[in-house]
């Protein structure tokens, strides 16, 4: 081969190289994007459940521990406020119980699944890296002995590194394409892996809300006063405290 | 007969005395106050040219000899209207001036007050009860002035005592919070009085403002409430004694002068009550040496003396002073207490999970599907409910809620504290109790016992049935702010469950829908990840050189099949005794271990050398021609975790999942052509000796589910054969270029 090809097909291996690299950057890092995403929201999915599950706790420990103070018997009437209380905030965690689940298994599950598909990809690009370096390797070692005069120990040199080279050539271009192939797809398969996730997601919610509404809206009637804005319960509030600090048992400091 | 007027109106001696006394009862000593307060009162009343020409006139008639007997009778009823007469001016006009005092002192001398510089400090507090005092004062006189009488009239007396008994209740409320309050009045003076620069500057606005009385302090002003409720019984009082019994209004002026004296009395028993209730209801923070510093001798006998009578309680020798009406207070209060408190640390518990539930943004993360409708749905609503839908709902909280359990919960400080101090005081009580006289300390002791005792029956029932309301309340409004939450997000809702592509389908179909997808989703995702895995994973053939070759049959030849692994990569040789190799070298295991047991560095030969590689760097490599390599040993863990396993050796119910630290594959796929299109056999038969794996037949083509078992182990391999799955030992297997035949025929 005169120096003018060989030039041309190094210039040109450049420029495949080039622009082989490049197509797959692309394609990688939105996939590296996908992948920080996937974690992250599977991070705070999980931290905003356990909040929400300690919450709904918190607000049936309030009733429990009210209800078996012994405070409860002197009074009937308050005793039913109390116990209709306890029995609206159980139920509401037993519904809360079941969003959570319902979201667990339709959101936080696929996207652990979805997150575990990473790992092996990124092997399989580290790969497709190794084999690019052992091409890249093998082809500067075949143009190397194509430079130079064809002796025949030089022809003998130059026909085995062209064999060790097109096994290697041809394990990187397919893993090359099938990646190249893999990649978008993968990409966009998210969207119809997460589609529904999404829906349930707001679906587990309007289920729970609606649930809550019912429920509080009979215990508001039974223990709650009716028509009061929030200024006339702070006022009637400090009214209160403010008898009690008039007592004289009572210290105000 | 005493004259409750003396003669010697002396001139106005300017000198002020605040005295706070209570009513006596000997009528004595009622003249005898009644004298010494005309003595020191300066120029409240008697300036008037008038009254002094009274005045001389009855001294006049006091002097004059009797004469008949019907004419000193005469003369007697005379001189008892006059006095009468003369007593119920006295009232009014000395309550006419005390009010005129009190206005100037309340709106000028504070208003010039206020204008000294440097300010004074709590000058607010002084007036702080005197309005109410002054508005009774008014009202009286106002009262006795629309009927438009003078004291002439028959029917004044009367008008007085309906003003008077109208007012006595409101009389009450005013004059018992001026005169708790009043200690802190002369107690703030005196602070006043230690600065002289200062006090010589208020005299003189005192003495500016009001130049008549000529005062020389505040307290000299601020003194008269107290001193005129108690003058109002001695007034009455004299009033009824220069009047018949006969008079119509007698005993309506007698009722009136009872009132007046319950007045002092409730009004007394007030102010004691604050005293020993303010001394004893804060709660002391006292250092150790403060502590210390109030032991002595009294103090220490004290607690040993309450210490042994409540020991003597609980052990039975002192029977215990039982009172069920304030043991039932008791309980109630320390049940409410108890009450209060939890629901205040539990309030606090529930709003920290709330603020960590707002803290996290999964909206944040749309995963790149911000052109797809659930996803936009999800992040308008987490948005809205995250950024003003549970604020809203916290802020209520916080103001209806946990505001008020804070403020309830320290007001239970006070009777917390005056209960103990109460149960002191009993045990000190009892102890004296059957003593048939006490000495001024016991007697002190009982009162202070018996004050407490009392101030807690009454207002403790108060101050439980008001913290009670309180929690009631508090309650419903948390019921009421979930209902609310609950109301925004369901109108929120409303907008967007039409945009969702399933929002309309029932719950079951949508449930069943979802559960579907997600599982089609993992199916799919499982398809992709053997592909990965299997094509992308598979290291690159290589032929093998001639000197490979003769050196797999010399290293073959000593060591066995089963023995020969290839370098994945370079080695170079740090340590003794270590080999430098290339990448695909072939060598044999001799030890898989060092001479210190550590498993990382393998002893080989390299076909001639021998010495230790690390063992990260060695794959197995198989061929095709050998005895069968003995099977791993079974492993019983295999056994546990039923549910995966299990049904992964069933047909087609779970797929496997896939672990993303799956070990790399040990199974190198030799090569006897430099084609790559390579099949997986079965290189020798096998039989399966559970249900856990599978039989083979040496030959007949297998697919490869998992390279290792549920451990990692690469013994073993999940494999799929004539239908069916289970695990076969990993090196039992082989690949093959699919062009060749087995060299087995298939039975």
């Amino acid at each position: 081969m005169n120096t003018k090809m060989i030039m041309l097909h190094l210039t040109m291996s450049f420029n495949v190289f080039l622009q082989v690299e490049r197509d797959f950057e692309r394609e990688y890092d939105k996939l590296q994007k996908l992948e920080d995403q996937t974690k992250k929201l599977h991070k705070d999915m999980k931290k905003s459940t356990e909040a929400d599950i300690a919450m709904s706790k918190a607000a049936v420990k309030i009733s429990g521990d009210l209800l078996s103070n012994p405070l409860c018997e002197q009074d009937q009437a308050f005793l039913e406020s109390m116990t209709a209380l306890d029995t609206a905030m159980k139920r509401m965690d037993s519904f809360n119980q079941e969003k959570v689940n319902q979201i667990s298994k339709t959101v936080i599950d696929p996207l652990k699944k979805y997150s575990s598909v990473f790992p092996s990809l990124n092997m399989a690009v580290k790969r497709r890296e190794q084999a690019l370096q052992d091409y890249k390797r093998l082809q500067s070692k075949v143009e190397k002995y194509e430079e130079k005069e064809k002796t025949g120990p030089i022809m003998v040199k130059l026909h085995q590194a062209r064999e060790e080279l097109r096994p290697v050539r041809e394990d990187f271009e397919s893993k090359n394409k099938q990646l190249l192939d893999e990649m978008p797809k993968f990409y966009h398969s998210r969207i119809d892996y997460f589609q529904p996730s999404f829906e349930a997601l707001i679906r587990a919610q309007v289920v729970y809300f609606t649930e809550m509404h019912n429920i509080f809206s009979e215990l508001t009637d039974q223990i709650d006063q009716a028509g009061l804005t929030d200024e006339q319960r702070e006022r009637e509030n400090e009214a209160k405290l403010n008898e009690l600090r008039a007592l004289s048992i009572v210290a105000d400091d | 007969m005493e004259s409750p007027v003396s003669a010697e109106s002396a001139p106005p001696t300017p000198t002020p005395a605040p005295r706070n006394h209570t009513p006596s009862p000997s009528p004595r000593a009622e003249a005898q106050e009644l004298r010494m307060e005309e003595k020191e009162r300066t120029a409240n009343t008697e300036e008037d040219p008038i009254y002094l020409s009274l005045l001389s006139k009855v001294s006049v008639l006091v002097d004059e000899p009797a004469e008949d007997a019907s004419e000193r009778a005469e003369e007697r009823a005379e001189r008892e209207a006059q006095r009468q007469l003369l007593a119920t001016e006295e009232l009014v006009y000395t309550e006419r001036n005390y009010l005129r005092l009190l206005q100037v002192c309340t709106c000028t001398i504070r208003s010039n007050l206020q204008n000294l510089q440097p300010q004074l400090p709590n000058l607010d507090s002084m007036f702080l009860y005197i309005e109410e005092v002054i508005d009774v004062s008014g009202r009286l006189l106002s009262l006795l002035d629309q009927k438009q009488l003078t004291p002439h009239d028959p029917l004044f007396l009367e008008t007085l005592c309906d003003a008077f008994l109208s007012l006595s209740t409101d009389m009450e409320s005013a004059y018992k919070e001026y005169l708790a309050n009043y200690n802190t009045v002369t107690a703030l003076e005196n602070s006043y009085k230690q600065k002289d620069a200062l006090w010589t500057e208020i005299v003189k606005v005192i003495k500016s403002s009001e130049p008549e009385v000529n005062a020389t302090s505040l307290s000299f002003f601020l003194v008269m409430p107290v001193q005129r409720i108690a003058r109002y019984p001695l007034l009455l009082q004299t009033i009824m004694k220069h009047t018949e019994p006969g008079h119509p209004a007698y005993s309506l002026l007698e009722q009136t002068a009872h009132t007046a004296i319950a007045l002092n009395c409730r009004i007394n028993e007030y102010k004691r009550f604050r005293e020993v209730a303010d001394k004893y209801k804060k709660t002391e923070t006292l250092t150790i040496r403060d502590k210390m510093n109030r032991l002595n001798s009294h103090s220490i006998a004290k607690k040993t003396a309450r210490l042994s009578q409540f020991i003597k309680h609980e052990t039975g020798i002192a029977p215990k002073l039982v009172d069920e009406e304030f043991d039932a207070l008791e309980g109630f209060f320390y049940l409410l207490e108890n009450g209060i408190t939890v629901l205040h640390e539990n309030v606090e518990t529930y709003l920290d999970h709330l603020q960590r539930f707002l803290s996290c943004r999964p909206e944040e993360f749309d995963l790149d599907m911000d052109g797809e409708k659930p996803a936009i749905c999800y992040k308008e609503i987490i948005t809205a409910l995250r950024q003003w839908i549970l604020p809203t709902f916290e802020k209520r909280m916080r103001t209806l809620v946990h505001k008020p359990i804070c403020s309830l919960r320290e007001l239970l400080a006070g009777p917390r504290n005056l209960i103990s101090k109460r149960l002191d005081k009993l045990l000190d009580y009892e102890l004296i109790e059957e003593k048939p006289s006490l000495s001024y300390d016991e007697q002190a002791v009982a009162n202070t016992y018996k004050t407490i005792n009392t101030l807690l029956l009454n207002e403790l029932p108060q101050f439980n049935g008001l913290a009670l309301t309180l929690l009631w309340g508090m309650l419903g409004a948390f019921s009421c702010l979930h209902k609310d939450l609950a109301k925004d997000m369901e109108q929120l809702f409303q907008g967007f469950t039409q945009q969702l592509p399933h929002g309309s389908l029932e719950p079951n179909a949508f449930w069943e829908w979802a559960e579907c997808s997600l599982l089609e989703g993992a199916r799919r995702l499982e398809s992709l990840c053997w592909n990965v895995k299997d094509q992308l994973n598979a290291p690159i053939v290589q032929p093998l050189s001639p000197g490979s070759q003769k050196r797999l049959k010399v290293l073959t030849d000593k060591h066995g099949s089963g023995k020969i692994y290839q370098l994945m990569g370079h080695v170079v040789g740090t340590r003794d005794l270590d080999l430098s190799l290339n990448r695909g070298e072939l060598v044999a295991i001799i030890s898989e271990m060092d001479t210190r047991g550590d498993k990382r560095r393998w002893l080989v030969d390299a076909g001639g050398p021998r010495g230790y590689v690390p063992s990260s760097k060695l794959v197995r490599y198989h061929q095709v021609t050998m005895d069968p390599p003995p099977s791993p040993h079974l492993i019983t863990t295999m056994d546990h975790a039923g549910g995966v396993r299990r049904h992964s050796c069933t047909p087609g119910v779970r797929p496997p999942s896939y672990t993303p630290d799956t070990p790399q594959p040990r199974l190198l796929r030799s090569m006897s052509m430099t084609v790559p299109c390579l099949q997986v056999l079965a290189g020798y038969d096998f039989m399966a000796r559970s249900s856990h794996e599978v039989s083979l037949r040496a030959g007949e083509p297998i697919r490869v589910l998992e390279p290792h078992d549920k451990k990692g182990s690469c013994d073993w391999s999940l494999v799929e054969v004539r239908g069916q799955r289970g695990y076969v030992p990993s090196n039992y297997l082989t690949v093959m270029p699919t062009s060749t035949t087995p060299t087995a025929p298939y039975r």
